[in-house]
């Protein structure tokens, strides 16, 4: 409880700090705590900005695409390989070796070869969120408690009966870590997919508002794509917590 | 004069390790008799589990036969072997009762045939009012219990158990060791014992299996004719018990001065 | 037996895509103009490497820069909070949201403060390394066993000596680890507002070669940079392996 009071303070500290300090300052550079809440109205009623609710729904549809992409392929290509290990030991290391390139080296490609539409974003997306998935799925299976498959083997059970009732369960845990790093960076694929160049989405609102050195405006839309992506972490966070707890 | 369940003869089992070879077992046979309480005793590392391991069907022989009820092994055969280890191996996402019935679902019993089969078992086991919870809610002895009653699921003749207490600490060991000779009287089964503990084997068994250190040989195959419930403070006891001792010994200290303790 | 399979399934596979991608441009199944074929990309890349090498170099030394900022203040800080329990417990939720925002939001003010020069850019990629070391480095800190601590303090260390006696070296390798992974947000960083401003590198190249429908020459860049970024992330693992070997 304490704590809770120590952290509201310190909080409201650093707000009060960045007012004082903000308020002399050019506004346009150093936009102050308090001028916010008033950006947020203006972004929600004035008719000469672009319509939020608009553009929020579009980039949230832009991410549920480009996730869902990154799921179904992920999992199905991690699953394909997880049962033919032959497969995994061939194919692992030439994703791994993807992964290690920043995921910003592919954006240009990809604008080019989808345009500026919400098709490169979903690319991008795709791209980003694919990774941790269907590498959360291949150490899932390597990781897999192997006393637990000793003594279902010793139960007779078939191999296939192993791969569904011992090792899927037991890699619950591994796979909601990747499924929520995977939306993390789908998410952060699409934002940034639209921010560098894109006609709609909250990205685009982004750019456009900065463009026009509004950037009270800026701050609010900011801070609240920043609260909806936190939302949704902590959201995939609690998934991902009971998954650990039930997969042992 | 019972007849023999499983026949083990010349049985040797090498290890492939990236520094060198380990001749695990070398030249084992023993032969356990029907509803025999047979203990497996010896130092650490002297290839007592690899023996069960065999016996199990888990381990493949290099040399030598393993016939059970007259015919040879061939990988892990529940119907008429059931294992038990160390680590209870309970699959946590499953609740105690959905563990029980983990051998009979992957056979395809129905499951309301499976459930309450599940049910007798777990009570038999004395964990009545559990079913429903999960492994990390239990304590050690009562998920080794669980393990246990998975094991006599299978409802296989033959139940062979790898330190099953090793992992206890002594008092519930001790009350687990008394438990299981109640359960033994009741379930008629042909039990295989592996440990390293002398008390153990006295208390549980009808024959001790003596074990040298590595390479794994038979030192010695001990009859313990003592009459339940044991009495480990009887003369007959305590002279068993500084004659294994004397044999133990031997090989702990060979093990350990050739490094395998 | 099974290394040389893998390595036959590995190569049979790249090469079937080379040739299907290859017939598939050249034949028009896929647009040469959008997808252009691998014979093109490989000779685009001689004239790219003439024209790419010098903006990579200026992108790398921003990234220095800006990881060289992360490092100093990430480990700086993460060593002092990590250390301090209350502190700690009231500060971390914070950079925990702070981290899990994506840092792309900061790129437009990034810009608008410092102007479209190299010091936007290296602000950006400053930005994006220092959360995951500051993150890594409180955790491995906080993570350091205290009986170690205990023991230290009860032969009579002065808090700079426990700090550079025992603290560092027992979180070193969390310390190592946040590094490496700083290194690859701080290029990343400088990458993305090299793109986004228009800033003089490797990122605006890129950039211009997309929006002037230059394929061959974007792929080729791209294929370069790829390889380089796998090249230099084995090379900071093998490092890493090195460094750590004595645990």
């Amino acid at each position: 409880m304490r704590l809770l009071l120590w952290r509201a303070a310190f909080l409201g500290a650093a707000l009060a700090a960045w007012e004082v300090i903000a308020r002399p300052l050019n506004p346009v550079l150093y936009v102050a705590p308090s001028s916010v809440p008033g950006a947020v109205l203006r972004l929600l009623s004035q008719p000469d900005l672009p319509p939020l609710a608009e553009h929020l729904g579009i980039t949230l549809r832009t991410i549920a695409a480009a996730y869902a992409l990154a799921v179904v392929v992920g999992l199905g290509l991690g699953f394909v390989m997880g049962f033919w290990p032959l497969l995994a030991q061939a194919y692992e290391p030439i994703i791994a070796g993807l992964y290690a390139v920043p995921s910003v080296v592919w954006y240009p490609s990809l604008m080019l070869l989808f345009g500026l539409g919400p098709a490169s974003k979903v690319a991008f997306g795709f791209l980003l969120g694919f990774f941790p998935v269907v590498l959360a799925v291949l150490a899932g299976m390597q990781q897999t408690d192997r006393h637990l498959v000793t003594v279902a083997r010793s139960m007779g059970a078939s191999r296939w009966a192993i791969y569904w009732k011992v090792m899927l369960p037991a890699m619950a845990g591994t796979l909601a870590s990747g499924l929520r790093s995977g939306l993390a960076l789908s998410t952060v694929g699409v934002l940034a997919g639209e921010l560098l160049g894109s006609r709609a989405g909250v990205g685009f609102l982004i750019n456009h508002v900065y463009n026009l050195l509004r950037t009270p405006e800026y701050v609010a839309l900011a801070v609240l794509v920043a609260a909806v992506v936190l939302v949704i972490d902590v959201a995939a966070g609690r998934i991902e917590a009971r998954a650990k707890q039930w997969s042992g | 004069m019972r007849r023999e369940h499983i026949v083990v003869r010349h049985v040797t089992k090498t290890y492939r390790t990236p520094s060198g070879p380990v001749h695990a077992v070398e030249d084992v046979s023993f032969d356990v008799y029907e509803q025999e309480f047979l203990t497996i005793l010896g130092p650490s590392g002297c290839g007592k589990s690899t023996v069960l391991g065999m016996l199990g069907g888990l381990v493949r022989p290099d040399a030598g036969t393993i016939l059970i009820d007259g015919a040879a092994t061939d990988g892990p055969d529940p119907r008429a072997v059931a294992m038990v280890f160390q680590d209870p191996g309970l699959f946590p996402w499953r609740t105690a009762l959905h563990n029980v019935c983990f051998g009979p679902e992957v056979r395809g019993v129905p499951r309301r045939v499976r459930e309450e089969e599940a049910r007798r078992l777990l009570e038999a086991v004395g964990l009545k009012g559990f079913e429903h919870k999960y492994p990390r809610e239990l304590s050690g002895g009562m998920r080794q219990r669980v393990a246990i009653a998975r094991a006599l699921a299978l409802g296989s003749p033959i139940l062979l158990m790898d330190e099953p207490f090793g992992a206890l600490d002594e008092q519930t060991r001790l009350l687990m060791g008394e438990w299981l000779s109640e359960i033994r009287a009741r379930a008629r089964k042909t039990i295989v014992f592996v440990t390293h503990s002398i008390q153990e084997a006295i208390a549980l068994s009808d024959r001790i299996v003596v074990m040298t250190a590595r390479p794994g040989r038979i030192k010695d195959v001990v009859p313990v004719g003592l009459p339940f419930p044991r009495d480990l403070s009887a003369s007959a006891a305590v002279a068993l018990r500084a004659r294994l001792w004397e044999q133990v010994r031997e090989e702990s200290l060979r093990a350990m001065t050739e490094g395998q303790g | 037996m099974e290394r040389v399979t893998v390595r036959v399934l590995q190569g049979a596979t790249l090469a079937a895509i080379g040739l299907v991608w290859e017939a598939a441009s050249r034949g028009g199944l896929l647009d040469p103009l959008f997808v252009p074929p691998p014979s093109a990309v490989a000779a685009a890349l001689g004239p790219v490497a003439a024209l790419a090498l010098p903006r990579l170099g200026e992108t790398l030394l921003k990234t220095l820069a800006g990881y060289a900022i992360a490092v100093g203040v990430g480990v700086g800080l993460g060593l002092v909070l990590g250390a301090a329990r209350t502190p700690r417990e009231v500060v971390m939720p914070y950079v925990t949201a702070l981290y899990s925002l994506p840092k792309i939001l900061l790129v437009p003010w990034v810009v608008l403060l410092l102007g479209v020069r190299p010091q936007a850019a290296v602000l950006g990629g400053a930005l994006f390394a220092v959360f995951p070391i500051l993150v890594q480095v409180v955790g491995g800190v906080r993570d350091v066993e205290p009986i170690l601590l205990t023991v230290a303090r009860a032969m009579g260390t002065t808090r700079w000596q426990l700090y550079g006696k025992v603290i560092v070296p027992a979180a070193l390798p969390a310390i190592l680890a946040s590094m490496r992974v700083g290194a690859v947000f701080a290029f990343v960083g400088v990458l993305l507002t090299e793109m986004f401003a228009g800033i003089r590198g490797m990122g605006f190249l890129m950039h211009q070669l997309a929006l002037a429908f230059n394929a061959p020459f974007l792929f080729a860049a791209t294929a370069m940079i790829s390889v380089f970024s796998v090249a230099t992330v084995l090379w900071l693992a093998h490092w890493n392996r090195r460094l750590g070997a004595w645990r």
